[in-house]
């Protein structure tokens, strides 16, 4: 008895944690013995164990890959396309005071204002297709990158910068040695954030500006009623952003290991 | 030299209007002089001054951001009264912090958005649909923030409170709501953002009014200056909840200007 006392004191949080979102799911799953539903909600509800059986068909059926990839597509070129610039820009933004001036009434409005807004803009520029969704994942991911980048560049030491000066560096040697190790804790917060608006701009770009993919799977199975469906392209999505957010944070962590945790921001 | 030092002092704030207003006479000339203008496909800004003028005299702008700020306030509202005390509990019990963390982060982390045609279906096109996606969005920086404000009270304070006779009111009152609250208004800015993506996602999804309708109307019926004036009044709004956000974060929490990270 001591022995299982002492294993339950070492494992809580994980056993109180993982047991809450069991027994929700359990719970979840018994609604429909408890009470019996009224018709008009019945149509929409549904069960974990309908979700999974839903998810293993369209996966044996090959429904779920085929919107996968497309999903993954537009999601990978997106957040490419966004590093490619977002790093650059913000280390440039960061070194020269003047350009940083220049550009701040840009980047302070555009990241303030939730990207998505840019939506029927884009669909009317590139049309229904992959283009309009990696423009929107783009112009989602690349300001948390621009940004912290910027942050992690600005917040170098300048006596370590004025020392590597002194021996005879120049601007390449100085971000070689000193900026871009000092920023890069920064540029891996700035990814994490980034990954999560990339889903975001997925997901709601395939909502309407598509007609494949994981989220107009989701849509247009809403508008059928699976709801089913639904929850399982939701599911898909959920397990997507956990898995690459929980690996950049690892990252992170490790990388700055001396930083005080602060709240969480996805 | 008193020009060159006012200059210098100012020298952010010119360069950034210096720029703003270079672009758009560079887009102004450029789309009237070397390129002509596909109305159909771009748009310059003498015509969405027009528009501009047209639509804040218009009743329609008014209308619409009147109807996207009930939702949104309704939704906000019920994350700040279902956020913060669930926070505040996370943050000062132990085993209600190792129950609940795991799946609220899962939520948190993942893009709940993706329910929005559920909801919108289950909840209707109308005020309520609108207002569970903002809430569901907005709700999760309260909880988090609030924790993080709890957990971060001096252990000392609490021990001055406890041996001066303090009862657990006075604890919450003297100790831990003033230490949370720089946390509670850092939230509330990423609160604005994601409770902003409720009310367009759910309003470009189905809608028949609002200003994320607005925007997509105009934007299905190639009104492309009308279009425009939606967003730049939009981004105005957003810009302006924002900034006046970070002041307050500075005035509650000076010490943490410049640490945070957008």
């Amino acid at each position: 008895m001591t022995g299982l006392t002492s294993f339950y004191r070492e494992k809580e949080a994980y056993l109180l944690g993982i047991g809450f979102i069991v027994f929700l799911l359990a719970l979840w799953q018994c609604v429909p013995l408890l009470i019996t539903l009224p018709r008009g909600y019945a149509l929409f509800f549904t069960t974990p164990s309908r979700i999974a059986a839903t998810f293993y068909r369209l996966l044996v059926e090959g429904q779920i890959q085929e919107h996968f990839y497309v999903s993954v597509a537009a999601f990978l070129s997106g957040l490419g396309i966004a590093i490619a610039v977002g790093l650059p820009f913000g280390i440039v933004m960061g070194r020269s005071r003047t350009l940083d001036a220049l550009s701040d009434p840009y980047v302070t409005a555009l990241n303030a204002t939730p990207r998505l807004v840019w939506l029927p803009l884009f669909i009317l520029w590139f049309g229904i297709g992959i283009w309009s969704k990696v423009m929107i994942v783009f112009v989602g991911a690349v300001f948390p990158l621009l940004i912290n980048t910027y942050a992690g560049v600005k917040n170098v030491d300048r006596v370590l910068v004025n020392v590597v000066r002194s021996f005879g560096a120049n601007e390449w040697q100085v971000m070689k040695v000193v900026v871009l190790p000092n920023s890069l804790p920064y540029i891996i917060v700035g990814l994490r954030l980034a990954i999560g608006r990339a889903i975001l701009g997925v997901v709601v770009g395939e909502f309407f500006g598509s007609s494949k993919g994981l989220g107009f799977m989701i849509a247009s199975a809403a508008s059928n009623y699976k709801v089913d469906v639904v929850f399982a392209g939701v599911a898909i999505f959920m397990g997507l952003s956990l898995i690459l957010t929980l690996s950049v944070k690892k990252l992170e962590n490790s990388l700055a290991r001396w930083r005080p945790e602060a709240a969480k921001n996805f | 030299m008193g020009l060159k030092e006012k200059y210098h002092e100012y020298h952010r704030p010119i360069l950034g209007m210096a720029s703003v207003i270079g672009l758009i006479l560079l887009w102004e000339l450029t789309l009237t002089y070397l390129i002509p203008v596909d109305p159909f496909f771009f748009t310059k800004p003498s015509l969405i001054g027009t528009a501009f003028r047209e639509q804040l005299f218009g009743e329609r702008l008014w209308r619409d951001l009147a109807i996207s700020s009930r939702a949104f306030i309704w939704g906000f509202s019920l994350s700040v009264i279902v956020g913060i005390p669930l926070g505040a509990v996370m943050g000062w019990r132990r085993r209600v912090e190792y129950t609940l963390d795991p799946l609220l982060t899962a939520l948190y982390a993942s893009p709940l958005v993706a329910l929005a045609p559920l909801l919108i279906i289950f909840f209707g096109v109308g005020l309520l649909g609108k207002a569970v996606l903002v809430f569901l969005l907005a709700v999760f920086p309260f909880i988090f923030n609030t924790s993080a404000g709890v957990k971060s009270a001096d252990p000392l304070l609490i021990n001055v409170v406890r041996s001066f006779g303090g009862k657990e009111l006075d604890l919450y009152l003297k100790v831990i709501l003033p230490g949370t609250f720089p946390y509670i208004v850092a939230g509330t800015r990423l609160a604005i953002g994601r409770g902003l993506v409720g009310i367009i996602v759910g309003e470009f999804y189905a809608a028949s009014e609002g200003i994320g309708f607005a925007i997509q109307n105009y934007g299905d019926t190639y009104r492309l200056p009308d279009m425009f004036v939606g967003i730049i009044v939009l981004s105005a709004i957003a810009v302006a909840l924002t900034e006046l956000l970070r002041k307050a974060e500075l005035m509650v929490a000076p010490w943490r200007a410049g640490e945070e990270i957008r």
